[in-house]
């Protein structure tokens, strides 16, 4: 031992005063082991359900009960998976998107130099042909999906069946498929043929509390009270979805308040409790999701530095989102000096402008598309209504360098900052070591827009226990939302946008078919190509062709007109836009429309209470403050004239 | 599998039993009278310097489409770094940039490109440092756009290419194939129901492709192509040759064909290149000039595995260059999953490339093989081994990819190095033997001398993130680089060394060293979300100090055990009753242990800040410089202090 370490080890042992070593050696190894257990026996249960699935597919179809026969073995399947859904998904997402229960919608293969389309496969296209309007006329193609899934599954089964499961795993995935059940379970996601979600998700319930089951003497041991609370609410909730098994009728409210966020929060108390590690302890790469949040709802479940791509907090502490909020209401970036970001982002209207589309720069016309809210906007894969930017810091690059935005370029925006004692200073505090330029402008203008986050609305509070914060109105228009109306099958819980639960991690776009003007008698289709047309290589397809971002509705009272053009004024407008299954349910020709084409035949009553419940969304506290004043300029007298928050 | 790697802060070697996790306390206090055993961590050899930020620094620009020349910020998407060596001995040399992305700039052109720089080493510091030039052009600064516009025509997505080991001469290569005018122009969507002309989507000068669409007349000292009146898009998907030295494009390979190219080399004659293109199928190509150094005029040939001299001409022509992939097919040539890079030892001449791999090749390439292309017979093994008639099966899994060897003097090209391991083809591995490393998809891949040993610089850029190629629950795409000691015959997954001095995230490419052997160039292409910057950018970096690292620093095998059966057991020269004990191996900022335990490590308030399960060595490359202890399941404590 060197003199170093022997000084270090004395400290130690002073630093460490007389206390005493103390270690746990807790084993749960029989826990584990009945979760493991649990799990194979459901991979094999799912295996043979699939090959009987598979085998009657490829019978002749000569019975008259057949198709019955074939409904129910897909049913039987669908429940088989969600038996282990939990841990299949945490486990290897990707393989069980693609072969076992992704969307029935074509994608792209990711990483090579070609666009190449992947026709969807599973369970969720079966379970549109299986209860489409002719399934036997496709039986040749639901010989081949069986075909598909048996070879898939096989490969998902022979990669899962050993896999080595952590303790930490269990507690994690039992809450992740808690967010899985309420945003895509109970919402009929994926279940688009069958309808089958209320049944699948006594199943999926039923399998957390299962696996929560094998941890109960442990957790029991330390808190006898909170063990008991989870298995009581497990037993009320699952009772609950027999009880309520009606898909149009079932109280999604009272299922999420009651018994899901209550799990929710106790899982994670008796993950604590437990003193088993978590996964920040394992993994220091930053995660979509703050583990600790204790509730689907919370501030912080989603983790905005996960999504900017830098540490929120430090940015805020070096005064570099302070320095954004500036510049975001300074005009002096454009080439003009009469925009700012602020003048198509607007506080006061949740940071749009109302109107349809943007005003150009110097008033010639307008830009193509309509001003999003940028509240809660960092919560995204991809930035814009097109998806073209994947990183938030790059997104101000576009509107800096559109002709028909900001019109100008970084050397001029840096070299006109420079000539301000007090931007310079402003930025020598904020960025030490890198001044004014390209990159420290958008930093600290991302920063300033990834703090506008909020999740604190009267819906929000009300789902957080505040009993009086919403109308009994607002509450059947969520259950509406939920449910019938379909919408959160795309606006997903928790920022009601196209963020897909519970990863959390990927931004979806839709094709709805939006036409160009309000006519609803003589519909013409709005001529934005949207995604197809962003110039990402791989987006370069048919079926992103008029697919736009599906933004958050969050704020949504505040931020008409609506849609990518800002076709449609009102939210009734909007609602009867979807009412009469979009586009193509209008009549137009839209070939890759992802909404479905069917009327959803909402009565106006149901419209006005969900139209109630979109207006329980606003929450721009504390957001909405414009800057006193703006720094000054030392030389250039004139431009300290310019107008706060730009003008039009 | 990078279950218990790397991005974990974990390595396992050996799992004993999965379920008997040890559940460590939160946190920990030491008694009056315990004095732990102390291990120190030495700070590492090996030091990073950032040298080009793309979208950050500025570049000198030549007059193009009407503007003068001027400067730019320059473009991102780092990917190929070619080094060429300075035989004046004026400076270390200049290192051309390849930037992987079709972009529309009025400044320093549409397309893709490149950026070139000339750096010279600081002999006090050892630091590189980027030299102020004035090129023949006029042109003065420190980057240099390489002028694709007004010498050769555009370029587009530039991801590969070859930086001789002869001379240092570069090539850039363009791949993402393009078969229209209107998918090298923005927003073209083939087949759109809008109807087929391009629309601009935006007024977005950030974001488009190829402005100029017209006819593009070749200006070329390569016979048969001068004057030649080519589609704009056929002028795409070339190796190119520029001079990092002026920044400026020299020719496009007409001669070696129109492939979506990504990689190749020049062998010790000087005449013969090696190339792949990123394709299912790639074929395996040869071009062998009729003079040293004069690749102007040559040969073509494609590997056709089971042919008598394994090679087969492809005539040079216009019509057959510009079709070359079909002229391959109907060469019969030997069909390969998506090879990338290929990196060449000068000292044993032989190449390595490496074949991406891709999930579900099958429908990719048996329309070829009924064309009359074949599968190498190592894919015809493996389509058999999952119970396939042939690699053309829709069924066929190709997860991990693989290195590959061809060597000139047997003519062949052997598998070096499988992925994986992949367990798809059998039941997986059970509990007590799963796997500890993993390499899926190897892309970037380049020849260094260490300690005048070569070693393979290999690096991932993983095609997804399931089987296995992340761990369980973690999303996070994350690339490894990975060192192979190439005197290792027979090499495994075992036999890998991950480079930790790499950030943690940033996915990487283009390694490659300095003529030197001090340092190692890297490219971090993609930003890493979890980086301050300039970490969150594509740029170019140093990895510094190789120098000073010699081949027993980066062993990395349990200096304790070598069998990890007796590793495990206890047995063998750590017993099971020997107190707990690691060995600290600064270089790959490992910890060794004495025996295979689960471990969590406290920081020095006694929190616990990590926990692993089953290992027998550790990462502690995240770890903060400081004084942590670690304790494993029987609850022994070792100090450990990382400098």
């Amino acid at each position: 031992m060197n003199k170093k370490t022997l000084l270090i080890s004395t400290f130690l042992i002073l630093f460490f005063g007389s206390s005493f070593l103390n270690f746990s050696t807790l084993k749960h190894t029989q826990s584990l082991e009945m979760v493991e257990q649990q799990f194979q026996t459901g991979l094999t249960d799912l295996k043979n359900k699939i090959l009987d699935y598979h085998t009657l597919a490829h019978q002749a179809a000569s019975s008259p009960t057949y198709l019955a026969q074939l409904q129910e073995a897909h049913l039987a399947t669908r429940l088989s998976f969600k038996k282990i859904e939990f841990l299949l998904e945490y486990l290897d997402h990707p393989s069980i998107k693609k072969e076992l229960n992704g969307a029935p919608l074509p994608t792209v293969e990711k990483k090579v130099p070609e666009v190449r389309i992947i026709e969807p496969i599973g369970l969720q296209v079966l379970d549109e042909i299986v209860f489409g309007e002719a399934p036997l006329a496709e039986k040749e193609e639901i010989e081949r999906l069986t075909e598909l899934l048996v070879k898939g599954f096989s490969s998902i089964y022979n990669y899962q069946y050993n896999i080595p499961i952590n303790h930490r795993h269990i507690f994690e995935s039992i809450r992740f498929e808690l967010i899985r059940i309420v945003s895509l379970g109970v919402t009929g996601f994926d279940t688009p043929g069958s309808g089958n979600a209320i049944p699948e998700a006594i199943v999926a319930m039923g399998s957390i509390e299962g696996a929560f089951q094998a941890y109960y003497p442990i957790v029991e041991k330390k808190d006898a009270e909170l063990a008991e609370r989870i298995v009581s609410n497990f037993a009320e909730a699952i009772e609950y979805l027999r009880v309520h098994n009606d898909f149009d009728s079932f109280d999604r409210m009272h299922f999420l308040v009651d018994y899901v966020n209550p799990l929710f929060k106790d899982i994670l108390a008796a993950h604590r409790i437990t003193g088993i590690e978590m996964i920040h302890e394992v993994n220091n790469m930053p995660q979509p999701i703050n583990y600790k949040a204790e509730h689907i709802f919370d501030e912080d479940l989603l983790n905005p530095s996960f999504y900017a791509g830098f540490n929120l907090d430090e940015a805020a502490e070096l005064k570099r989102v302070a320095l954004g909020k500036l510049l975001f209401f300074d005009p002096v970036l454009s080439g003009n000096h009469e925009r700012a970001c602020a003048s198509c982002h607007k506080p006061e209207l949740g940071f749009t402008d109302g109107q349809r589309t943007s005003l150009a720069a110097n008033g010639k016309g307008h830009i193509l598309r309509n001003s999003p809210t940028i509240i809660n906007s960092v919560f995204a894969e991809k930035y814009f209504y097109d998806l073209r930017e994947e990183f938030l810091e790059r997104q101000m690059k576009h509107v800096v360098l559109d002709a028909l935005e900001f019109d100008t370029d970084f050397f001029e925006i840096v070299e006109k900052l420079e000539k301000s004692q007090e931007y310079r200073q402003l930025f020598e505090e904020a960025y030490p070591k890198y001044s004014i330029s390209k990159w420290s402008i958008s930093n600290a203008l991302s920063a300033y827009v990834a703090s506008l986050t909020a999740f604190n609305s009267p819906f929000d509070q009300y789902v957080k226990g505040d009993k009086t914060a919403i109308s009994p109105a607002a509450i059947r228009g969520f259950n509406l939302f939920m449910g019938k109306g379909a919408c959160a099958t795309c606006h997903f819980a928790p920022t009601f946008s196209g963020l897909v639960p519970p990863r959390y991690r990927e931004s979806e776009s839709e094709v709805l078919g939006i036409p160009a003007t309000p006519d609803t008698l003589r519909p013409t289709l709005d001529k934005d190509l949207g995604r197809a047309a962003n110039a990402v290589p791989l987006d370069e397809t048919q079926f992103y062709v008029h697919s736009f971002k599906t933004p958050t509705i969050r704020n949504i009272a505040l931020t008409a007109p609506y849609m990518h053009n800002g076709v449609y004024r009102t939210l009734e407008e909007v609602m009867d836009f979807y009412n009469k299954g979009g586009g193509a349910g209008m009549g137009l020709d839209v070939p890759y429309q992802t909404l479905p084409d069917a009327p959803l035949n909402l009565t106006k009553s149901e419209i006005a209470d969900m139209i109630s419940f979109m207006e329980t969304l606003t929450d721009t506290t504390g957001l909405t403050t414009m800057p006193k004043v703006l720094p000054k300029f030392d030389q250039e007298g004139q431009w300290n004239k310019r107008v706060i928050g730009g003008t039009y | 599998m990078k279950r218990f790697l790397s991005t974990l802060f974990v390595l396992t070697l050996v799992v004993v039993a999965a379920n008997a996790q040890t559940i460590f306390s939160e946190e920990i206090e030491l008694p009056d009278d315990y004095t732990p055993l102390q291990v120190i961590m030495p700070p590492s050899p090996l030091t990073l310097q950032v040298l080009f930020v793309g979208g950050h620094d500025i570049v000198e620009t030549t007059k193009t489409y009407g503007n003068p020349a001027g400067r730019n910020i320059a473009k991102e998407w780092h990917d190929f770094i070619g080094f060429t060596p300075d035989r004046t001995g004026a400076s270390l040399g200049w290192v051309s940039v390849n930037h992987e992305m079709i972009y529309r700039d009025d400044k320093i052109g549409d397309g893709g490109g490149m950026t070139a720089f000339r750096v010279e080493r600081d002999p006090i510091t050892g630091l590189l440092h980027v030299m102020d030039q004035r090129l023949e052009d006029g042109r003065q600064g420190q980057f240099f756009n390489v002028d694709f516009v007004n010498t050769v025509g555009e370029t587009g997505m530039n991801c590969g290419g070859i930086s001789s080991t002869f001379d240092g001469r570069i090539w850039t290569a363009e791949e993402w194939f393009r078969t229209s005018n209107g998918s090298i122009y923005n927003g073209s969507v083939r087949g759109n129901p809008g109807g087929s002309a391009p629309i601009m989507s935006t007024n977005d000068r950030a974001n488009s492709g190829v402005r100029d669409t017209s006819d593009f007349v070749v200006d070329s000292d390569i016979q048969g192509w001068d004057g030649q009146t080519l589609a704009k898009y056929q002028n795409f998907n070339y190796m190119v040759e520029i001079d990092p030295k002026q920044a400026k494009a020299i020719r496009k390979q007409y001669n070696w064909g129109r492939m979506g190219w990504e990689g190749g080399v020049v062998t010790n004659d000087n005449r013969t290149v090696f190339l792949g293109p990123d394709a299912t199928p790639g074929f395996w190509m040869r071009f062998v000039a009729d003079q040293p150094g004069d690749f102007t005029e040559g040969t073509m040939y494609v590997y056709k595995h089971d042919s008598d001299d394994k090679w087969v001409e492809i005539a040079h022509s216009v019509d057959n260059m510009l079709n070359l992939q079909d002229r391959a097919v109907a060469a019969g040539g030997t069909m390969y999953n998506r090879p990338e890079w290929v990196a060449h030892d000068p000292s044993t001449n032989l190449v390595y490339w490496t074949e991406t791999g891709r999930d579900f090749p099958g429908g990719r390439w048996a329309d070829e093989a009924a064309e009359g292309a074949v599968y190498d017979p190592y894919h015809v093994a493996r389509a058999a081994a999952q119970g396939l008639s042939s690699p053309g099966d829709d069924g066929y899994r190709d997860t991990y990819g693989r290195v590959w060897v061809f060597d000139p003097n047997l003519n062949t090209n052997y598998v070096l190095l499988e992925g994986g391991p992949d367990w798809d083809n059998a039941d997986s591995p059970p509990t007590n033997a799963y796997f500890g490393k993993h390499l899926s998809n190897p892309d970037g891949l380049n020849v260094m001398k260490i300690d005048g040993q070569s070693f393979l610089v290999i690096q991932e850029d993983l095609n997804g993130t399931s089987y296995g190629r992340m761990p369980a629950g973690v999303s996070n795409r994350t690339c490894e680089v990975y060192l192979l000691n190439l005197a290792i015959e027979n090499p495994t997954i075992e036999d890998l060394i991950r480079l930790t001095a790499v950030p943690r995230g940033a996915e990487v490419t283009g390694a490659i060293p300095t003529p030197d052997g001090k340092s190692l160039l890297i490219n971090s292409q993609h930003p890493s979300s979890d980086n301050d910057f300039p970490w969150n950018h594509s740029l170019t970096f140093a990895i510094h100090g190789f120098d000073r690292v010699n081949v027993e620093d980066l062993a990395d095998s349990n200096p304790f055990n070598t069998n990890p059966d007796e590793l495990k057991a206890g047995t063998g020269a750590a017993t099971a009753d020997a107190a707990f004990t690691a060995f600290p191996n600064p270089t790959t900022r490992t910890l060794f242990f004495n025996k295979t335990t689960d471990v969590a490590v406290y920081d020095i308030r006694g929190k616990r800040v990590q926990v692993a399960q089953n290992v027998s060595q550790l990462d502690v490359s995240t770890l903060a410089k400081g004084m942590y202890f670690v304790q494993n399941a029987k609850g022994e404590l070792i100090q450990i202090a990382i400098q």
